[in-house]
C-alpha cells in the first residue's frame, strides 16, 4: 500500500527502447500508487493548473503543430487547444472521480472511483496537440498515469503539449512522472506501451485501432468517419451552405467527424450551389473533376500530400488553377460507390456533392456513404426542425452515433459548441459499427473503475387484505346493507348448484329484494371448476351487466367467481399471460388487468378451509385440453368478505375434516415461509391455535356452533397469512396428488403433512430458500413456537417439535386421515409411473419458491415414496 | 548446357530434362537454398511447379537446379497472342486463386517478410512514412494462404498440354491472397495500367473480394517492391507509397 509520502522515480529520461518504457511503466506504478490515494480537491486542483497551463500555450502549441505537420491552420489549432482545455476542465470540473461518487445511503448502495492504471494514449497527426491535451487532463482528472505514442509526423508539438500539462500539474501536487511519452515512436514501441498499459485510448486512422483492440488491452478505439451532410428542401439554405463551409474549412478539414460529401434535393440544388459559390467554394468542371480525383485518392487511399492542406494547393498539386481564396473545392458526382474517389473520407477541404431525386433518395446515398468509409461515425441533415417524419427516417436510417442537426459537422461532434448536451470530447466513439467499445463521445467515466458496493436490503413486504373482512354469526344481512349504501343496483350471484337449490342463496336474493336491488343467479359451478364453466358464467354476467357481484360457496364457487370476474371486467386477457409462473409476485412479467372497474366483488364462504374469499388466488382448470390455470395477483382479492358461520353449519364430516386439515396446513405453511412476517405469523399461530382447539370438537358435532365458528375464523385467518406470506412444497406437492391421484385437496395436504414438516426443519437443509428476509434455516424454530402457543410440551426444542408432530398426527387420526398415500387406494403402479412427472411437476409448482427449504427434485421424490409406503421418515439433514 | 535467359543476378540453362539456374556472387548461399525450400514447401501442397532438383555450385556459384517444364511462359504467349490477352488472364487468375487455396504451414509469414522489407528501407523512406506503413501492416488480418509473392505472366509457363506450372518461388509466403493479388496488380501497372485493371477486376469477381481490401495492400507491396532495389520505378512506386489511413 501506497502512501503519499513514498517515493516516486523519475529516473527514466528518454523512452527510445523497449527496456527504456519497461523501466518507465515500473516507475509510472508507484506514482500512480500514490495518485490514486489523492482526494477530490487534490485533483481537482491539479485537474485546474494543467488546464490553465495548457490553455495558456495553446497560441504556441497551434503553430508548432502547424510548423511540424505541415498541415491545417495555427488559428484552428488555437481554438482546438482552447477547446481541449477550457471545455473539457468546464465540463468536468465539478464531476466526481474520486472516491464514493454516488451513495443512497437508505438503499445500501454507493459507488467507489477506483482509477484504472496507465492509460496508453495514441495520438494522431491531424490534432496532435488537442488531443494530447484532452487525454491528458481526462488522466489527471482520474487519477491515472499516461503515457503518450506521438505520431512521428508530429512528434515534438505533440510530447511539448504533454509536457506542459505535466509540468503545470507536477506543480500542483501531482506525483512525478505521471504523465510521459516515448520520444521515439516506432511500431515496437507502440505495441509494447498497449500490452503494458491498462487501457488504451486510440485515436487514428483503422490500422491504430486494430492494434489497440488486438493488443489484449481494454481499448477505447475510434474509427474513420465519413460525414454525410443532407440538405432538404426545407433547410434554411444561406444556414446550411455557410455552416458546411464553416466546418469543412475548419482546421482545413481534418475533423474527422466533418462533412465529406452534402445531398441536395434537386428542387434547391440550383439555389444551394449558388449559395456556395457565392460563399467561396470552387466548383470543379469535368475535367478539372478528373485531375482532383486521381489526385486525392491512390489506390483506393488518401493520399498524404492533401491531408490538411488548403484548397488551392490541392488543386494546384492536380495542376488546376483556383482562385487563391477557394474555401473548398466541390466536385459534382453521382457515384456513391466505393470506385468514386469523391465518395471517400478527404480529410481536406474537397467535397462531393450529390442531387437526390427526393429525401428518401438522400437519405438512401447517406446510408450508403456512411456504410462505405464512416460506419459508427457522424451524420448530418439541414431541415426545418419542425419535419418531425423526415427527422425520424433520418435518424432510423443513419448507423451514425452522432446524429446532427443543423450543425457544422466538426464543431457539432466534438460537442459543447452547438449543441450542449454531447459531452465535449476530441475521441468520439463509434460504436460496435465502428469496431468500437464505446459509441458516445469519450470523457472521464471511461477512465475510472467504479466499485459498486450492495449492501443486503430486504424487500419491502406488504399485508393485503380485502378492504372489508366482515364476521360474527349471522353479520351476512348486516354485511349486505352496505350495497345499498355504496348504492349498487344490479347484483350477480355466483353458486353451486347444492347451494340454490337448498335455499341458500335464497336468503341473499329475499335481502337484495329488500333493499331493492336487481339480482341474477348462476348456479352451475361445480367442484374443480372448468374454464368453460366461466365462460358460460361470464356470458350471462354479460348480458346482465353487474355492478356486483356475490360469490357464495367453497373455494369452487369463489374462484369460477373470481375468474369470471376478470373476463367481465377485461375479456381480452389471455390465460397463459396471467398463468405465468413468477419468482416475485413484484417483479412479475405479467402486468395484471386492473380489476374492480366494473363491479364490486364480495365473497362469502359456506365452508371453512379454503380461505379464497381473503386470498388473490384462483384456480381454474381447461376442461378440453386438462390444463389448469393458476392465477395469482392481488388484484383478485376480493373487495369484501363476509364470514358468517350460519353459512357452514351443513358442512358434512369429510369436508369437515379434509377442510379443516387445509387450514392447518395453510397456517403452518404460511409460518414457516421465507416470506413469512410478523404480521402474518400473528394470524398463522393463532389459527393453528383454533384448530388445535377447534377441529376436533367441530368434527365431532356438526352443530357445535363455538367450535364451528372459531374453524371459520381460523380458516379466514390462516387465508390472510397464506394470501401474504404465500405457501411452500406441502401444497405443491398435494396438488399433484390431487391432479394425479384425485386425493381431495385437503386430504392430501394432511396425509403428507408431518413428513414436510419434518424434511423443512432440517438444521442443514441441502439448499435454503432464496430470499433476503430468510438469513438461516428456521423453520423448526418457527414450528417450535406454534407447538409451544398450542401448549405442547418438551424437554428442549427437538423434542417439543417431535411431539408436536405426534399431536398432528392424531389430529389428522381423529378426523378420519388415513396414514399413507396408499391407504387411499391409489394404485401402486399407477403411482410409480406417474411419480417422476409428478415430482417435476410439484417442484415447479408456484407454491414450492416460498419453502424455507428449496428442494431439490429427489428429495420431493423421496418424500412421496415415503408417504406412500408409509416409510418411516429418513433424515432429511444434508 | 543451353543457356535460356539472363537476368540481373542470374544466368538460366537448360541442361536436359533439367533448368539450372546459376546466380552470380552477390546471392547469399542462404537464399538459394531459401528459394529451394520454398520451392519444395510448394511443390508437396500439390501446387503445380518444377520439382526441386538439386543445390550445387557451378564454377564457384550457386546455382538451383529443377526440372525441365518444355512450354512457355505466359507472358510470351500475351504478347505473341494480343487478342488472347483475356482469355489468358483469365487462367492466370484461375491459377492464380488455385495456389491460395493452399496452405503449408511452415512457409514464412507475409507479415514478418513485408515488416523486414519496409524496415530495410532507412533510405528510401523516412520514418513517418514507414511508422505508417509498418502499422497498417500491423492492422491486417493474419491469413495463411500459400502466397507467390512474385506472380507475373513471365512465371507462368504454359506446358505442351496446356497445363500451368508457377515457377520462381524466391518469394513465396503464407499469408493472404489479397495481399498476393496487389503485387501482381503493382507488376501490370508497371507496364500497363489497362492490363493492371483488367486483372483485379477478374481477380476480385472471381475470388470475391472487395478491391477495397486489395487496395489496402497496395502502400505496402509498393514498399516492398522499393526494397527489390530496382529503381526503375522508384518514383511511381512511392507516389504509391505515400497515402495515409482514413480517420
Amino acid at each position: 500500500m501506497a502512501d503519499a509520502t513514498q517515493e516516486v522515480l523519475d529516473t527514466v529520461e528518454t523512452i527510445d527502447s523497449v527496456d527504456a518504457l519497461k523501466a518507465a511503466i515500473q516507475e509510472m506504478r508507484t506514482a500512480e500508487e500514490v495518485f490514486a490515494t489523492f482526494d477530490q480537491e487534490q485533483v481537482d486542483k491539479i485537474f485546474y493548473e494543467a488546464a490553465m497551463a495548457a490553455n495558456k500555450a495553446r497560441i504556441p502549441l497551434a503553430k508548432d503543430a502547424v510548423e511540424e505537420t505541415g498541415m491545417g491552420v495555427v488559428e484552428d489549432k488555437v481554438i482546438k487547444n482552447h477547446y481541449a482545455s477550457e471545455y473539457i476542465y468546464n465540463a468536468y470540473k465539478d464531476t466526481k472521480t474520486c472516491g464514493v461518487i454516488e451513495e443512497d445511503i437508505a438503499g445500501g448502495y454507493k459507488v467507489i472511483a477506483e482509477p484504472i492504471g496507465i492509460v496508453a494514449a495514441v495520438i494522431p497527426t491531424t490534432n496532435p496537440t488537442s488531443t494530447a491535451i484532452f487525454k491528458c487532463l481526462l488522466a489527471l482528472k482520474t487519477r491515472n498515469g499516461i503515457i503518450i505514442s506521438p505520431h512521428p509526423r508530429a512528434k515534438k508539438c505533440t510530447i511539448d503539449a504533454a509536457r506542459i500539462v505535466r509540468e503545470a500539474a507536477e506543480a500542483a501536487g501531482a506525483p512525478k512522472g505521471l504523465i510521459r511519452w516515448i520520444d521515439q515512436p516506432t511500431l515496437e514501441l507502440t505495441n509494447e506501451l498497449m500490452s503494458d498499459a491498462d487501457i488504451i485510448l486510440a485515436t487514428g486512422g483503422p490500422g491504430m485501432v486494430k492494434a489497440a483492440y488486438s493488443s489484449g488491452k481494454p481499448a477505447l478505439g475510434v474509427g474513420p468517419g465519413n460525414t454525410p451532410a443532407i440538405i432538404d428542401s426545407t433547410a434554411d439554405l444561406k444556414l446550411a451552405v455557410s455552416s458546411i463551409l464553416h466546418s469543412k474549412t475548419f482546421d482545413n478539414g481534418m475533423i474527422c467527424a466533418s462533412e465529406q460529401s452534402v445531398i441536395v434535393l434537386d428542387d434547391i440544388y440550383d439555389a444551394v450551389k449558388d449559395e456556395f459559390q457565392k460563399r467561396g467554394a470552387y466548383f470543379l468542371n469535368p475535367e478539372e473533376l478528373d485531375k482532383v480525383r486521381k489526385t486525392i485518392i491512390i489506390n483506393g487511399a488518401l493520399n498524404a500530400k492533401i491531408v490538411g492542406q488548403p484548397a488551392y494547393k490541392i488543386a494546384e498539386l492536380a495542376g488546376v488553377t483556383v482562385p487563391e481564396k477557394t474555401k473548398v473545392l466541390i466536385g459534382e458526382v453521382e457515384s456513391v460507390d466505393p470506385s468514386e474517389e469523391f465518395a471517400h473520407e478527404k480529410l481536406s477541404p474537397v467535397l462531393a456533392m450529390y442531387h437526390a431525386t427526393d429525401f428518401d433518395d438522400a437519405v438512401a446515398k447517406a446510408e450508403r456513404l456512411v456504410a462505405d468509409g464512416g460506419y459508427g461515425h457522424t451524420s448530418s441533415l439541414y431541415v426545418d426542425v419542425n419535419e418531425k417524419e423526415k427527422l425520424d427516417k433520418h435518424q432510423a436510417a443513419m448507423k451514425t452515433c452522432r446524429i446532427l442537426v443543423n450543425t457544422p459537422a466538426s464543431q457539432g461532434g466534438i460537442g459543447d459548441l452547438y449543441n450542449f448536451r454531447l459531452k465535449p470530447s476530441m475521441t468520439l466513439g463509434c460504436g460496435s459499427w465502428g469496431g468500437n467499445s464505446v459509441s458516445e463521445n469519450v470523457g472521464v467515466k471511461h477512465l475510472i473503475n467504479t466499485k459498486s458496493v450492495a449492501v443486503r436490503q430486504e424487500n419491502m413486504l406488504w399485508y393485503r387484505t380485502p378492504e372489508k373482512i366482515y364476521f360474527k354469526r349471522g353479520c351476512l344481512p348486516t354485511a349486505l346493507d352496505e350495497l345499498k349504501d355504496m348504492g349498487k343496483k344490479r347484483v350477480f350471484i355466483v353458486t353451486d348448484q347444492f347451494l340454490y337449490t337448498s335455499g341458500f342463496s335464497r336468503q341473499i336474493e329475499e335481502k337484495l329484494d329488500q333493499l331493492g336491488i336487481i339480482h341474477e343467479s348462476f348456479w352451475d359451478v361445480a367442484p374443480d371448476p372448468t374454464l368453460q364453466c366461466a365462460l358460460e358464467g361470464t356470458k350471462q354476467m354479460k348480458a346482465f351487466e353487474p355492478d356486483c357481484i356475490i360469490a357464495l360457496g367453497g373455494g369452487s364457487a369463489m374462484d369460477a367467481a373470481k375468474i369470471m370476474w376478470v373476463m367481465y371486467e377485461n375479456p381480452d386477457v389471455r390465460f397463459e399471460d396471467m398463468a405465468m409462473d413468477f419468482m416475485d409476485i413484484r417483479k412479475r412479467i405479467y402486468r395484471f388487468p386492473e380489476m374492480g372497474k366494473k363491479a364490486y366483488f364480495v365473497a362469502v364462504p359456506t365452508s371453512s378451509g379454503t380461505g379464497s374469499e381473503v386470498t388473490p388466488f384462483a384456480i381454474i382448470t381447461d376442461a378440453d385440453t386438462g390444463v389448469k390455470w393458476p392465477l395469482a395477483d392481488y388484484e383478485l382479492l376480493p373487495d369484501m368478505a363476509v364470514v358468517d358461520v350460519n353459512n357452514m353449519m351443513t358442512q358434512p364430516k369429510g369436508l369437515t375434516a379434509a377442510s379443516g386439515m387445509d387450514v392447518l396446513t395453510h397456517a403452518l405453511e404460511s409460518l414457516v415461509s421465507v416470506m413469512a412476517s410478523d404480521y402474518t405469523k400473528a394470524s398463522s399461530l393463532q389459527a393453528i391455535k383454533l384448530v388445535f382447539q377447534y377441529l376436533a370438537r367441530a368434527y365431532d358435532d356438526g352443530s357445535d356452533l363455538e367450535a364451528r365458528e372459531h374453524m371459520a375464523n381460523a380458516s379466514c385467518m390462516a387465508g390472510i397469512a397464506f394470501a401474504n406470506a404465500f405457501l411452500g412444497v406441502n401444497h405443491s406437492m398435494a396438488h399433484k396428488l390431487g391432479a394425479f391421484h384425485h386425493l381431495p385437496h385437503g386430504v392430501a395436504n394432511a396425509v403428507i403433512l408431518t413428513r414436510v414438516m419434518r424434511y423443512n426443519a432440517a438444521d442443514v437443509p441441502v439448499k435454503m430458500g432464496t430470499f433476503p428476509q430468510y438469513a438461516y434455516p428456521q423453520a423448526k424454530e418457527r414450528y417450535v413456537e406454534a407447538a409451544r402457543y398450542v401448549g405442547i410440551q418438551g424437554k428442549d426444542d427437538n423434542e417439543v417439535f417431535e411431539n408436536f408432530l405426534k399431536a398432528i398426527d392424531e389430529l389428522g387420526a381423529h378426523v378420519g386421515i388415513k396414514p399413507t398415500i396408499a391407504d387411499y387406494g391409489v394404485d401402486e403402479t399407477y403411482f410409480n409411473d406417474t411419480l417422476d412427472n409428478m415430482v417435476e411437476q410439484a417442484f415447479n409448482d408456484q407454491c414450492t419458491p416460498a419453502n424455507p427449504r428449496y428442494p431439490l427434485m429427489s428429495e420431493i421424490r423421496d418424500l412421496y415414496l415415503d408417504a406412500f409406503y408409509g416409510r418411516e421418515p429418513s433424515s432429511y439433514e444434508d | 548446357m543451353e543457356e535460356v535467359v539472363t537476368r540481373g543476378n542470374k544466368v538460366v540453362y537448360r541442361d536436359g530434362d533439367s533448368l539450372v539456374k546459376v546466380f552470380n556472387d552477390a546471392k547469399p548461399a542462404s537464399d538459394v537454398f531459401n528459394e529451394a525450400l520454398n520451392l519444395a514447401r510448394v511443390q508437396e501442397t500439390g501446387i503445380n511447379t518444377p520439382d526441386p532438383v538439386s543445390v550445387s555450385q557451378v564454377d564457384g556459384d550457386w546455382a538451383l537446379v529443377t526440372t525441365f517444364i518444355p512450354g512457355r511462359t505466359m507472358a510470351e504467349l500475351m504478347d505473341e497472342n494480343p487478342d488472347k490477352e483475356d482469355q489468358y488472364l483469365m487462367q492466370f487468375v484461375d491459377f492464380q486463386l488455385d495456389i491460395h487455396a493452399h496452405t503449408a504451414p511452415l512457409l514464412q509469414r507475409q507479415k514478418d517478410k513485408y515488416t523486414r522489407m519496409i524496415q530495410s528501407l532507412t533510405d528510401v523512406l523516412d520514418a513517418t512514412t514507414r511508422y505508417e506503413l509498418e502499422m497498417r501492416l500491423d492492422g491486417m488480418p493474419n491469413e495463411t494462404h500459400v502466397c507467390h509473392g512474385d506472380y507475373n505472366p513471365s512465371n507462368v509457363i504454359v506446358a505442351e498440354d496446356g497445363t500451368l506450372y508457377a515457377c520462381d518461388w524466391a518469394h513465396a509466403t503464407q499469408g493472404s491472397g489479397a495481399c498476393d493479388a496487389a503485387i501482381s496488380y503493382l507488376l501490370f501497372a508497371l507496364t500497363s495500367k489497362e492490363r493492371a485493371e483488367k486483372y483485379l477486376d477478374l481477380y476480385c469477381k472471381k475470388s470475391d473480394t472487395p478491391k477495397q481490401i486489395v487496395r489496402t495492400w497496395m502502400s505496402i507491396v509498393a514498399a516492398s517492391e522499393l526494397s527489390r532495389r530496382r529503381h526503375e520505378a522508384d518514383e511511381f512506386l512511392l507516389q504509391w507509397v505515400d497515402v495515409v489511413d482514413y480517420q
